[in-house]
């Protein structure tokens, strides 16, 4: 009986124990996040005052951020941009980092398009955001950036930064008050791909440019035919599974007959144009093209690889360079069919973006691992080799003696308007590969483009209040 | 016997006192992870709430707005028709499956009862992945072997036509319910007391009239067990819908857990995702209650 009443004093204790250490540990944090507003408030207060902010963040890291050993943690979380989304490319690059700035760590977590973008906005809810985050424009300026929840990034946008980054690039880094979320690293221009194997069997090379990258609506119409004769059933699919890769149904049908997605200012969904209902009444009456609601991009990139589909309308040098074990055929990468000639392709810009997590020591990091990653000489050409895609300013050529990036990189100057800063982009995006199902389903073109159109802009206008 | 309840009743106390303290963590972990966000749920529900921006009070509009919404209304509609198909079926298919196999010899028994079990312990991401190899509209075997023996005319694009999409869903969630309710429903008959199944076989009843008379009023606290759990497992279908379909084709496979976290998560539009949250919750709770209800009668 005695030992009994040991033990259950004994297990009441643990768990006693193990409540106060929960309790111990949240009130130490909820010092810590005191603290930490403490530091924002202050450098608000520094802001209005005009002071000289690096001399305040000094001071600050003595009891900010920064640990008693005199380093700073901040986190990363990186999208997979390349080999930026690989443990041991970003661990050669935090190395090099670490080499100039010992005083700072970085701990990085690998996230994907799937879970992402959950991912960071629970922890965002749960106040435990990353410092910096690696993704593109549509997220971090028109979304988290909107939110107020970035840092401006002003002060990393020097003159000589200003000059020397494209300002295609510099304009979708920027929100329509001119306040930058973004700090650019690499781009790319999205592209679509043929089978080339089949095409030439086909005898529909004739129809195209292929050293150019180029080709006629008609040509394409024309090709998908002798594609389509030669036996291939399924030339290619306007894949409307969801968001996935939408950027390649986006660009084809904009292309077509040279319609636009948004109005040049950003502010306004276009897509209900007469250019843009033409294109898809085009492809919706085209044999060997077909509306598909159970498959996105990445589907539509495997079924191109395995032979099924003769085109893939989601294509980039990535996914030729992922997918080149499994590629048994000559893949052309071609720029999306255009009536005038000029195709205006959709573009892919990544960069970092910070968090205002309210801790002045922490911000400070993040933007030293964004100079050194984007900005230091030596750092650049291997911070953007590492995602695969083109450097946002003249860096010469990087890809000296590569031959598939240098095929790829005529299609940069092909690169169009990036118009997906415009507000209420997530549902958007949602009613888009909604629209393509519905006229893959029957529904009439313009009718469904123009409740696309309503949708958009009334999420665009219920963003902008 | 006076002298010994002060006594018993002190330790009667001890005991209620040790009892409730252990219960002290479990109580705090459901109060802090289950009745607290219950209730935030419910607060939120009246508010406009959003990311990084304060919440303001705005009544019933959420719930308004709800029962306008042609796209929660189709949802609602989809998660009924999964309820209304898939709970019977689950049901009345385990109970067979339980029925032939409770009185094999042990390791068939067990054979079968892992054979079902299967999809229940195989993570939700890799049955979806099988089933939508399964379904492609290219190279599925469904279509492989609808063509190939004539049945199909053409492939048929399954989870991309409206008029399958969420008969394909509801057949996976079937096969991934069924698991459970067989290993609870044999092991309910092996429980049966067999001396009335005898007594009953003496007096020249028949196979039908045992289960029927006999067995089926002793297993029916684990019948109304598993309707409950199936029916709230089909109102919570979200996994199959966000792997396989995005709600789509037009909607056609939207549920109303699936259209929450697109709000919520998508939007973020906490408040409506919540005002959702708590119809979702009146409705699994009124079922319950209504299932309840008849089996008592019975």
């Amino acid at each position: 009986m005695k030992y009994r009443k040991i033990l259950a004093m004994a297990l009441s204790c643990v768990m006693a124990f193990s409540l106060a250490a929960c309790g111990s540990g949240n009130g130490g944090n909820d010092k810590k996040e005191d603290t930490q507003t403490e530091d924002n408030k202050a450098d608000d207060t520094k802001a209005d005052d005009g002071e000289d902010a690096n001399a305040g963040d000094d001071a600050e890291e003595e009891d900010g951020g920064a640990s008693s050993s005199g380093s700073t943690d901040i986190t990363l979380w990186t999208y997979p941009i390349g080999n930026w989304g690989d443990s041991a490319t970003v661990d050669g690059l935090i190395a090099s980092f670490n080499e100039a700035h010992p005083e700072i760590n970085v701990t990085v977590e690998y996230l994907d398009y799937t879970n992402g973008d959950d991912q960071i906005n629970t922890a965002i809810e749960g106040g435990k955001a990353p410092d910096l985050v690696m993704e593109g424009p549509e997220r971090l300026v028109a979304n988290w950036g909107a939110k107020g929840l970035m840092v401006d990034l002003s002060d990393l946008w020097t003159d000589e930064a200003k000059s020397t980054i494209y300002e295609s690039v510099e304009n979708a880094c920027k929100n329509s008050e001119g306040v930058y979320y973004e700090y650019p690293l690499c781009m790319t221009a999205h592209t679509m791909a043929i089978n080339k194997d089949v095409f030439e069997k086909a005898d529909a090379l004739q129809y195209l440019d292929a050293e150019k990258g180029t080709w006629t609506t008609e040509g394409f119409q024309k090709a998908v035919e002798a594609v389509v004769a030669s036996g291939q059933a399924q030339a290619g699919a306007v894949f409307c599974g969801g968001q996935g890769g939408d950027q390649g149904t986006r660009a084809l049908i904009n292309n077509l007959y040279g319609g636009t997605f948004t109005n040049p200012e950003h502010t306004e969904y276009t897509a209900n144009s007469d250019e843009n209902v033409k294109a898809l009444e085009l492809l919706k009456g085209m044999e060997g093209i077909n509306f598909d609601a159970s498959i996105q991009g990445g589907d539509e990139v495997n079924l191109f690889c395995n032979g099924t589909l003769a085109m893939a309308f989601c294509w980039n040098v990535s996914q030729e360079k992922n997918n080149a074990e499994n590629l048994a055929f000559d893949v052309l990468p071609m720029a999306f069919p255009t009536e005038s000639g000029d195709p205006q392709l959709c573009g892919g810009i990544w960069g970092f973006g910070i968090f205002d997590n309210g801790d002045a020591a922490r911000i400070d990091a993040a933007k030293t691992f964004i100079d050194f990653m984007a900005n230091d000489e030596t750092q650049v050409v291997e911070s953007v080799k590492a995602s695969s895609y083109w450097p946002v300013k003249d860096l010469g050529n990087i890809y000296e003696g590569d031959d598939l990036m240098t095929e790829y990189s005529k299609f940069i100057p092909f690169m169009g308007d990036y118009y997906q800063v415009v507000g209420g982009w997530a549902e958007a995006r949602t009613a888009w590969w909604n629209m393509l199902q519905q006229i893959g389903t029957g529904a009439e073109v313009k009718t469904a483009v123009e409740e696309f159109v309503n949708t958009a802009n009334a999420a665009a206008a219920a963003a902008a209040n | 016997m006076n002298k010994k309840n002060p006594m018993s009743r002190a330790l009667v106390r001890r005991e209620t006192i040790a009892g409730y303290a252990f219960m002290v963590p479990s109580l705090i972990f459901f109060l802090g992870f289950v009745i607290y966000p219950m209730v935030q749920c419910v607060i939120t529900s009246f508010f406009d709430s959003t990311m990084n921006r304060d919440d303001i009070f705005i009544g019933l509009a959420n719930y308004t707005e709800l029962f306008q919404d042609p796209i929660f209304l189709g949802a609602l509609k989809n998660t009924v028709i999964i309820v209304i198909v898939s709970v019977p079926v689950t049901c009345i298919f385990s109970l067979w499956v339980s029925s032939v196999i409770y009185d094999l010899k042990g390791p068939l028994c067990s054979a079968f009862r892992c054979i079902f079990y299967l999809p229940v312990v195989t993570g939700s991401v890799a049955v979806t992945v099988v089933w939508k190899w399964m379904f492609n509209n290219y190279y599925g075997i469904f279509n492989y072997v609808g063509t190939s023996t004539g049945i199909l005319k053409q492939n048929i694009n399954w989870l991309g036509d409206e008029r399958f999409a969420l008969g394909c869903i509801i057949l996976i969630l079937i096969t991934t319910s069924v698991g459970q309710p067989i290993v609870l429903y044999v092991s309910a008959l092996n429980n049966v007391d067999q001396s009335l199944v005898e007594a009953a076989e003496v007096d020249g009843a028949t196979k039908m009239q045992c289960f029927w008379k006999i067995k089926w009023p002793q297993i029916m606290p684990t019948t109304l067990y598993i309707l409950v759990i199936t029916t709230i497992n089909s109102f919570q279908c979200f996994a199959l819908i966000q792997l396989l379909t995005s709600g789509g084709p037009n909607h056609s496979t939207d549920t109303i857990m699936y259209y929450i976290y697109y709000n919520a998560f998508k939007l973020y539009r906490y408040g409506y995702g919540n005002a959702m949250g708590v119809i979702l919750a009146i409705i699994i709770a009124v079922l319950s209650a209504v299932q309840f209800k008849m089996a008592k009668t019975d």
